[in-house]
This record gives C-alpha cells, sequence and structure tokens, in this order.
C-alpha cells in the first residue's frame, strides 16, 4: 500500500512537472517535522534568522530553510531544538561550527586569511575616489591653458599673416629663378 | 610612470582571469573538517549484526581505523564495497557506521533493525564484507556529531580515537594513496602526529 502511493505520487509530479516545486513543498508540509511551534515569538524570530544564515554542507549554495537534503533536516531539526532550550544566536552557530565548520555559516569569521573579504572593497572604493580626484584636478590645469588660444585673436591674425607671407615668399623665389 | 599605468589593466585582467580560472578546478565539495584532530564524540550504538550489543568509543581505540559512513540506500557506497573489501584483505581495519535515513511516517514507514541487519547481511555477503564490525546511528546523532554530510564519506582514527582525516565520497584506487600515506604516517608515529 505504502509504496503504491509512493508511486502514485511520484507519477503525479511527472505529470505535473511545471508545479513539482509546489508539490515537493506539499510533501515536506505533510512531513508534519516542519510544523514547528514557539512558545516566544522572539524564539521564532531566532529560528528563522539562524535557518537563514547557516548553509546547508551537503548542497551547494542553499541554506538549511531551503533545503530538503538529509543533513539540512536535521540540522533544522537541531537548530530547532536548541532555540527552544533557550540558546542564543551565538550559542547555535557555535554548536554547528564545531561540527560542520566555518563553511556552515554564511558569514564568514573575521580572520587573517579572510580580511581581504572586507578589506579589498574598501580599497577598491579608495582607489576609484582618489583616482576621481586626480582626474578633475588635471582637467582643472588644463583649463587656464587653453584660455590663451581664445585671448590671442589679434595674435592669431598676425601668425595668419607671417604664414602667408612665408608661402608666398618661396614662390616669387622660384618664379625669379625661371625667369633667365 | 606612464608605461606602468598603461600596462595595469593588463595586470588587473591577468590577476582576475588566473583567479577565476583557478576556480574552475577547484572542488566545491571539499570542505574543510571541523573535527581534525579532536577525539570522535562519545557514544553509545548499537551494533548491526548483535543489536543488543552496544558499540562505544573504547571500540575504536588501540589501532589505526577507517571509519566508514555509509547506508545500502546510497549507490556510491555500494560501489565501494567491492574495493574496501579488497583493502580489508590488505589488513587495513575498517569499521562500518551505518547511515540511516529518515523514515516516513505519514507512508506508515518504520525502522525495523531486524529487517536491516538481514538486508545488510545479504548485500555483504553477496557485495563482499569490509567491515570488522558495523554500528546503526539510527537519529543520525553521531554522524550529526562527526559533521557527517552525506554518504559515503570516510574517517581516519588514530590509536587514541581522534580524528585525523575525513575523506568525503568514495574511496578508489585513485585516491587510495592519498589515505594510505595518511594511516601509514599514523602507524609509525608513536604520538600519530601528522606531519603536513
Amino acid at each position: 500500500m505504502a509504496s503504491l502511493r509512493h508511486k502514485l505520487l511520484l507519477l503525479c509530479c511527472l505529470l505535473a512537472a511545471p508545479v513539482v516545486a509546489e508539490e515537493q513543498t506539499d510533501a515536506t508540509a505533510k512531513q508534519g517535522l516542519e510544523l514547528k511551534s514557539f512558545a516566544d515569538p522572539k524564539q521564532q524570530q531566532l529560528f528563522a534568522q539562524l535557518t537563514a544564515e547557516l548553509r546547508c554542507p551537503k548542497c551547494q549554495n542553499q541554506n538549511i530553510a531551503d533545503s530538503n537534503a538529509v543533513v539540512a533536516v536535521d540540522m533544522r531539526q537541531k537548530t530547532y531544538q536548541l532555540v527552544r532550550d533557550g540558546q542564543t544566536y551565538d550559542e547555535v552557530i557555535a554548536y554547528m561550527k564545531t561540527r560542520y565548520g566555518d563553511f556552515v555559516h554564511y558569514q564568514p569569521p573575521l580572520r587573517w586569511s579572510t580580511v581581504w573579504l572586507w578589506l579589498l572593497p574598501a580599497l577598491a572604493v579608495v582607489a576609484l575616489f582618489m583616482t576621481v580626484i586626480r582626474r578633475s584636478r588635471q582637467t582643472q590645469q588644463q583649463v587656464p591653458d587653453d584660455t590663451y588660444e581664445v585671448v590671442s585673436g589679434a595674435q592669431l591674425s598676425t601668425e595668419l599673416q607671417a604664414m602667408i607671407d612665408a608661402a608666398a615668399q618661396p614662390k616669387t623665389a622660384v618664379a625669379e629663378e625661371q625667369k633667365p | 610612470m606612464a608605461k606602468l599605468k598603461f600596462f595595469l589593466p593588463l595586470a588587473g585582467f591577468l590577476v582576475l582571469s588566473g583567479f577565476l580560472l583557478s576556480g574552475l578546478f577547484s572542488d566545491p565539495r571539499k570542505i574543510e573538517s571541523a573535527l581534525i584532530n579532536r577525539p570522535v564524540p562519545a557514544f553509545s550504538l548499537p551494533d548491526l549484526a548483535n543489536p543488543s550489543q552496544q558499540r562505544t568509543l573504547s571500540d575504536l581505540t588501540g589501532r589505526v581505523t577507517l571509519l566508514n559512513v555509509w547506508g545500502l540506500w546510497c549507490p556510491t557506497c555500494n560501489a565501494e564495497l567491492a574495493y574496501l573489501t579488497e583493502l580489508r584483505q590488505q589488513g587495513v581495519p575498517i569499521v562500518g557506521l551505518y547511515y540511516v535515513q529518515p523514515v516516513d511516517t505519514d507512508f506508515g514507514d518504520k525502522f525495523d533493525i531486524n529487517q536491516l541487519r538481514l538486508d545488510v547481511a545479504r548485500k555483504l555477503a553477496d557485495q563482499g564484507d569490509p567491515y570488522q564490525f558495523n554500528v546503526v546511528d539510527e537519529q543520525r546523532s553521531l554522524i550529526f556529531d562527526l559533521g557527517v554530510t552525506g554518504a559515503p564519506e570516510t574517517f581516519i582514527l588514530d590509536k587514541t580515537g581522534t580524528i585525523r582525516y575525513h575523506h568525503i565520497g568514495d574511496i578508489n584506487p585513485q585516491n587510495w594513496p592519498t589515505l594510505a600515506s595518511v594511516i601509514k604516517q599514523l602507524e609509525e608515529g608513536a604520538d600519530g602526529q601528522l606531519t603536513p
């Protein structure tokens, strides 16, 4: 009987391929495991926060609230127990870390080997600002250099005249040479 | 100085490419184990072949031992049995930690250790039996305390029952030399300390 129901459920899932995700959440809701009651709304909030921040060690890039791998279900259950027992956020995180390592928490610890995670973005922002400031200073310095072309209208016309003269002179020289 | 500036974008590009390239060849399943150099957590679990007998940490001490997490439900574990049996014949002591999957009570399933004992005995008679003995962890309590993410996984324990190596995935002729060298070091070293 049990296996028949399993097969029927599987068949339903296969037929309803686009709604497979929904079927799965229905199945987890049915397991009863996931109906967790809390006496204190603060504990409920803590549980929600912890299951969102703890990372499933089996499945890549899912938190334990999101995953239905056996290890994630067990970790959720353990988190529930610990929270119900009145343990704090730090205590639960430490409990999981002693078993599954730093990997298990999405917030990496601050250490010499991990300090670049914070330092590198800060350095990048500083470097960006320094470049922007230096560039704007350079363009400010260039502005006075540009102005002389504007004020030297009269100078420009004399220069132009000189160029015309210079261009005219060799021609006359050539013409004179051709004369004889 | 101007020349240096000219090559700066290229240098940045090369560094970024190198970083991303190394990512292509890294194994994301490789997780640092938190339990290296720590003793196996205390436990008292039934022996699979003889469920009335409780096994404890003292059954794992005295010699360098492989603790192999496995289950009949796990295809990779079943594929690994033949090679592990070969290793046992070479004199490697292997203890099995049986990973019991949660049973779905809504479908009327329940855990029956005697049925499991028969199924496992049949499987091991068929495929080879690499184990000195098997421990059944129905609630996955020791499995949780060991930081096991799935099956198969193997721990190398030194003579005092301290975890010295954690291997995720199957053991095969390709990766066995790495584990064998760890075992050799542990057997030779008086204090069981690894020289990295």
